[in-house]
């Protein structure tokens, strides 16, 4: 039994860890890079130690010396988040050969499902429906790859062994763009995971990614926490996902969570997981992958079953029974959660970089906000382009997307561009309000033009804030220049003046 | 003084009268503009009615957030709007463009090199930043010029990487 926690990771899920950590009275301990010195994580822990340089694989990935922080701290376990050293089997190994817990599953099994191919082999034999792929192939070169890329037909997926997220994942539509395809693939799946291998899959058009939240312990109790519709996705990263899933009856819902559970017991699972399928339009699913670790998303599933996954994951983790049986969980209300990310919507989504100079956050009936950042803090290159995540619950679908409306209008940053305004012409489209929507929907479908939701339109205020904004600059240089008319120093000047307009 | 605004090629004719006043195509409205804590989000109060918008100075104008929609809008006053009419739109086309980095990264690849004849939408460069990476086009056909960057470097935003002519 442990009272002492270590967080290797940083950002919102640090945070939300050692949320879940102090409301269970255990202390805790923080890691961070040198770009994170004030992170909220770092000011929040009980304790806190540097691991290295700002890139990832000089700080975060640093297990060697994550385990001998946990040592010499006298940290009990370890919580790894999700990304950075969640999925790695030999980080778990080593954790627990310090007799140190790891809040996860066992090495076992995230080696097989971390392993995309003996995943997807694994469940197959457990009588589990799979995506056509180079599943349990083991990692094949490039001439191997292309060879068998027509039998499973195109288009096809390159998909990072390793992987997660949508790093390293290419869409191919023919072999003659594959090559290339190949190459970058492996590239950014080597510079993400330190492992390039890669495997091919088949994609299902028009399908729908749809998730269960699993929760098991070490007693051989497995339930899942009904389903997450993640379909709203860009370069395969999702933007926006929502519980339950307009898309899912009880009878489905069902069917799918006994297969979800079943898939968790072939590896003999313990702690959170998640099983993601794809499914068509005549509700055929597939299994995708298990994602052996707390995902992103977790906190709609929060949202609409009361359960709080982070402190059941700490409980099993104790070597105790999981405070909830299958029949326990009920559904209720709807739940929905955009992802905030540093990234221009206006711009290709181009990341943002920059000073977080002032943030205004939601709050009121039904709203939560996950976040790692506070006015002041730095947006580096560093890491990925997440700044906080807005959750949203409510009764029924119809009122949390009014709800979200108010709420991402409520919620300002200033200093970076982000996506919130993607967010809010989402909740203003027609297909999204009427649940018609599948993977390619943000790529192909979805445009970033007002009138393609008959939005309102205000160009007048618009015009009108420009041009206070660019008068008000017009009037403060022309003072500025007049540096002689004034006994003051300009700097003194520029103070008052500010003053009286503020 | 009198500005004229066009958004979407739509002109609005706005005349500041005084702190509170303004005269908007003709029409007078009672203002109350103010930046919220210095920064560039801002409150209009317009004859009673409450806005809050995002105002940003773009490359090529100004940029309006305003419930969810991004407003791009040139600001040109009275004498510059006349000097414009007179001798057509001011800022030349043709020249060179600079393609400068829109945040800090690293060089992963350039598919292009010096000399080559690009098209518009043309991959240049790819910038890897916040674990993804990111293509960066050309806006139009030219042919590249001063190449400043080479695969492995780190660059800073706003920096140079080449140009197109």
């Amino acid at each position: 039994m442990f009272n002492k926690v270590l967080i290797a990771n940083r950002g919102e899920i640090a945070v939300r860890v050692l949320r879940a950590c102090r409301e269970l009275g255990l202390e805790t301990v923080a890691v961070y890079s040198e770009a994170d010195r004030q992170a909220l994580h770092v000011r929040y822990a009980d304790e806190a130690y540097l691991l290295g340089p700002a890139p990832s694989r000089d700080s975060y990935l640093r297990g060697d010396k994550i385990v001998e922080i946990a040592k010499k701290t006298g940290a009990g376990a370890i919580h790894p988040g999700y990304g950075f050293l969640a999925e790695r089997a030999d980080f778990a190994q080593a954790v627990i050969d310090e007799d140190i817990a790891f809040i996860g599953p066992k090495p076992s099994s995230i080696a097989a499902m971390g392993d995309k191919g003996v995943a997807r082999a694994t469940v197959r034999s457990a009588g589990i429906p799979v995506v056509p792929g180079t599943e349990a192939e083991g990692s094949l070169r490039d001439d191997e790859l292309l060879a068998v890329a027509p039998e499973i037909g195109f288009p096809l997926l390159i998909k990072a062994t390793a992987g997660g997220g949508g790093k390293g994942m290419r869409e191919v539509r023919d072999l003659e763009e594959m090559p290339l395809l190949l190459t970058s693939a492996r590239r950014e799946a080597e510079a993400a995971f330190g492992d390039g291998n890669v495997y091919l899959e088949k994609l299902v058009e028009g399908a729908r990614h749809i998730e269960f939240q699993i929760l098991a312990d070490t007693h051989g109790n497995v339930i899942h926490l009904g389903e997450r519709e993640c379909s709203l996705q860009r370069r395969h990263q999702k933007l926006l996902e929502e519980s339950p899933s307009p898309f899912v009856d009880e009878a489905l819902r069902q069917q799918m969570g006994e297969v979800a559970v079943r898939a968790a017991q072939s590896v003999e699972y313990v702690n959170a997981g998640t099983i993601e399928f794809l499914v068509d339009g005549e509700k055929n699913f597939y299994f995708l992958e298990m994602n052996t670790r707390l995902q992103v998303e977790h906190p709609i599933t929060e949202a609409v079953t009361g359960v709080d996954i982070v402190k059941e994951q700490i409980r099993v983790a104790r070597g105790r029974t999981l405070k909830h049986t299958q029949a326990d969980i009920q559904m209720k209300g709807w739940a929905i959660e955009c992802r905030v990310n540093a990234e221009d919507p206006y711009n290709g989504f181009m990341p943002s970089t920059g000073y977080i100079s002032n943030i205004l956050l939601p709050t009121g009936p039904g709203v939560r906000v996950d976040t790692g950042v506070y006015p002041g803090f730095e947006i580096s290159p560093y890491y990925d382009s997440l700044i906080s995540k807005l959750i949203v619950f409510g009764e029924t679908r119809a009122e949390v997307i009014l709800r979200m409306r108010r709420a991402l209008e409520e919620y300002k940053i200033v200093g970076v561009r982000t996506n919130i305004p993607f967010h809010q012409n989402m909740m203003d489209s027609h297909r999204f309000m009427g649940g018609q929507f599948d993977t390619q929907f943000v790529e192909k479908r979805f445009s970033m033009e007002r009138a393609d939701h008959g939005r309102a339109s205000s160009p007048h205020i618009a015009a009108i804030m420009a041009t206070l904004v660019a008068h008000q600059q017009t009037q403060r240089s022309a003072h500025v220049i007049q540096r002689n008319e004034r006994d003051t120093s300009n700097w003194k000047w520029m103070g008052r003046w500010e003053r009286i307009h503020r | 003084m009198k500005y004229i605004t066009t958004i979407d090629e739509q002109e609005f004719v706005v005349e500041i009268l005084d702190e509170e006043h303004i005269i908007v195509n003709g029409e007078t409205c009672s203002v109350n503009f103010e930046s919220i804590s210095g920064e560039s989000v801002f409150s209009l109060l317009i004859d009673g009615k409450s806005y809050e918008a995002y105002v940003y100075e773009g490359d090529f104008g100004w940029e309006v957030l305003l419930q969810g929609s991004l407003y791009p809008a040139t600001v040109v006053d009275e004498r510059e709007h006349r000097l414009r009419s007179t001798f057509g739109s001011s800022p030349a086309q043709g020249g060179e463009f600079y393609l400068k980095a829109p945040m800090p990264g690293l060089v992963v690849d350039v598919p292009v090199d010096e000399g080559d004849e690009v098209n518009e939408g043309d991959v240049l460069l790819i910038l890897e930043s916040m674990k993804m990476q990111n293509e960066l086009k050309s806006p139009r056909a030219g042919k590249i010029v001063r190449m400043r960057v080479k695969v492995g470097d780190n660059v800073e935003r706003r920096q140079t990487l080449l140009s197109v002519v």
